[in-house]
């Protein structure tokens, strides 16, 4: 009797606390998203504005006529579109190749026994954490030999050998947890090895691969360092690479910087808009960086 | 019996067979996976430890030099400068870890809205350090906003170039990786929290623990594992993937005050470009270095799980 009573009394009390405290927590989340957001706004309204617009004031709303021009030239000019599409099919392609070599890979790894899988699977993974820059001089040595410098080709390689190490570690931790009852199914039902692997492992391993897809598809997109050395002519420069050049020529003009640093922000959010959710889960298992 | 027995007897000698040819397809499935790593990967690493002993300028000089490099390199101080500023960049590490842990906490509170705050503070590592890097330049540079803050403030004494400045452009790096950095962090710490029981925080709220006693003494210990892998990717990420932000905030100046070991690696080989043999020395003591912190992170998470299971 006594409790029920001193139970009814504390409550109120204890449900104010336990609320102030949530909104409390609401509002520090929130200024931390502010924080993490203003980036993209402040390159928005700048990238809209006149430079002595500018000048003026920095954070307020665009006061005058909107400035689209900065993005017209962007696209006359810059030509960052036919930048998108270079970078798109660098990018393109070593996620395509990611995929063919490391599900078909990581099957055999998680799945198959034969001699020698965790010598080979331990090496792979050692591969990890060597640098770009610890390798790239004897590999641009030996892809200027063999015409691979000043190429899509030899970006994209340069790219498998770096991400396929964590796109196998991945995929083989996922593909491990598939049935192996499942497995045996398919191969009952007159499924050869790539049978299984259309059938089981693609769907059942679907969100690891996508994982790959999505995060080295952003991964190559925003590099810098691979293209910068790789890609001589300007014709075939990436956006990144290209952007990096435009901005040393146009400090003096900040409204058009922004505008082309924005643009060339976009493709990579949009990824991220859409696959946003498959992201954070494959994040939460801290699967990759 | 002898009816079971037959297709029985028949299907084993199919299943061996099928079992050798799974093995025969395996081997060629990882065979390009090999190739690849062996060419791109395995073969360059080899030919940086060897010509780190020469004095190769990618041309006509390629002399074996032993040891010159690496006394010419640790002797004339470079690379005590160049570790120090990876050092200092480092600072960040347990900022955006103890960062990450506080924020992971709050959004394990699920206030509303938390699932969208957690996908807003991923959105700087999607956006590539080189815009990144460019908007921090342009933000701290002379009559940039920073600046125009300051001088409302009535704080326009000490407006300047911040880049400029050896003894400032180092920290605001530090706290540009950090931001950049928490979002990922917060998430991978978030996912380990996920195995925790919520029993755990239930038992602890009732017994009046603050936050920050459940943050530090309770969470904390139990995900040790989780910490410990994040700080070891920090660490090597901040070792290895920092170019494109100091590309585009300062080319590792002014000077050599922003120059970090694998900036120099560019520098010494693709800037200046003359100088591969040295270029090789620094990236193999870089690599040295990351597989000291490798194998010490292997023998701390060991001796975390023995001590916190």
């Amino acid at each position: 009797m006594g409790l029920t009573v001193m139970a009814k009394q504390h409550n109120p009390t204890q449900k104010f606390w336990r609320t102030f405290g949530r909104v409390v927590i609401f509002i520090i989340l929130l200024i931390l998203a502010i924080s993490f957001l203003y980036p993209l706004y402040y390159m928005l309204i700048n990238s809209l504005k006149s430079l002595s617009g500018y000048y003026v004031d920095p954070f307020g709303l665009p006061s005058e006529k909107l400035q689209w021009q900065n993005f017209a030239t962007m696209i006359s000019q810059f030509k960052i579109l036919k930048l998108f599409g270079n970078s798109f099919i660098i990018s393109f392609f070593t996620v395509l190749g990611l995929v063919a070599f490391g599900t078909v890979a990581s099957f055999s790894f998680a799945k198959v026994d034969f001699k020698g899988k965790g010598g080979v699977y331990m090496a792979i993974l050692a591969t990890l954490f060597v640098p770009a820059q610890v390798t790239m001089i004897p590999m641009y040595i030996s892809f200027a030999k063999v015409g691979l410098v000043d190429s899509y080709f030899g970006v994209i390689l340069a790219y498998w050998a770096m991400f396929l190490p964590e796109t196998i570690m991945l995929m083989t931790a996922n593909f491990k947890s598939i049935p192996n009852e499942l497995i045996e199914a398919a191969t009952i039902d007159g499924c050869g090895y790539f049978g299984r692997l259309r059938n089981v492992v693609m769907p059942m391993g679907w969100p690891a691969i996508s994982l790959s897809i999505i995060f080295f598809f952003i991964c190559s997109w925003n590099d810098l360092f691979t293209p910068m050395v790789l890609l001589k002519s300007m014709d075939k420069r990436t956006v990144m690479v290209a952007l990096s050049s435009l901005i040393g020529r146009y400090t003096g003009d900040p409204p058009y910087q922004y505008a082309g640093l924005l643009m060339s922000a976009i493709p990579a959010l949009a990824v991220y808009a859409v696959f946003q959710k498959s992201i954070v889960k494959g994040m939460s298992m801290g699967a990759i960086k | 019996m002898a009816q079971r027995s037959g297709p029985g007897q028949a299907a084993l000698p199919r299943r061996g067979e099928m079992r050798r040819k799974n093995v025969r397809i395996a081997y060629l499935t990882i065979l390009p996976v090999i190739v690849i790593l062996l060419a791109v990967k395995a073969y360059p690493i080899i030919a940086t430890i060897y010509r780190s002993f020469t004095n190769w300028n990618g041309l006509y000089q390629n002399d074996f030099v032993g040891l010159a490099n690496y006394k010419e390199f640790f002797g004339s101080g470079l690379f005590m400068v160049l570790f120090k500023n990876n050092l200092v960049l480092l600072l960040s590490v347990p900022l955006q870890v103890i960062i990450g842990l506080i924020v992971a906490v709050l959004l394990y509170e699920h206030v509303p809205g938390w699932k969208a705050f957690r996908a807003i503070y991923y959105i700087p590592q999607i956006i590539s350090l080189v815009i990144l890097g460019y908007l921090f330049k342009s933000m701290f540079s002379l009559d940039g906003p920073v600046n125009q803050v300051l001088e409302s403030l009535g704080l326009g004494h000490l407006a300047k170039e911040w880049l400029a400045d050896g003894s400032t452009a180092l920290p605001i790096m530090v706290g540009c990786i950090t931001w950049y950095s928490i979002g990922w962090q917060t998430i991978v710490i978030l996912g380990g929290m996920s195995s925790i029981d919520p029993c755990v925080f239930e038992a602890a709220r009732l017994d009046g623990a603050n936050f920050f006693q459940r943050t530090f003494k309770i969470v904390l210990p139990m995900i040790t594992s989780v910490i410990t892998y994040c700080i070891v990717m920090a660490v090597v990420w901040t070792f290895t993937s920092l170019f494109s932000l100091i590309y585009s905030m300062t080319g590792g100046g002014p000077g050599y005050e922003t120059m970090t070991l694998d900036y120099m690696i560019y520098e010494k080989s693709f800037v200046t470009g003359s100088q591969l043999g040295m270029a090789c020395t620094i990236s193999v003591v870089l690599f040295v270095i990351i597989m000291i912190i490798t194998a010490a992170e292997m023998k701390l998470s060991n001796m975390a799980e023995k001590k916190w299971g």
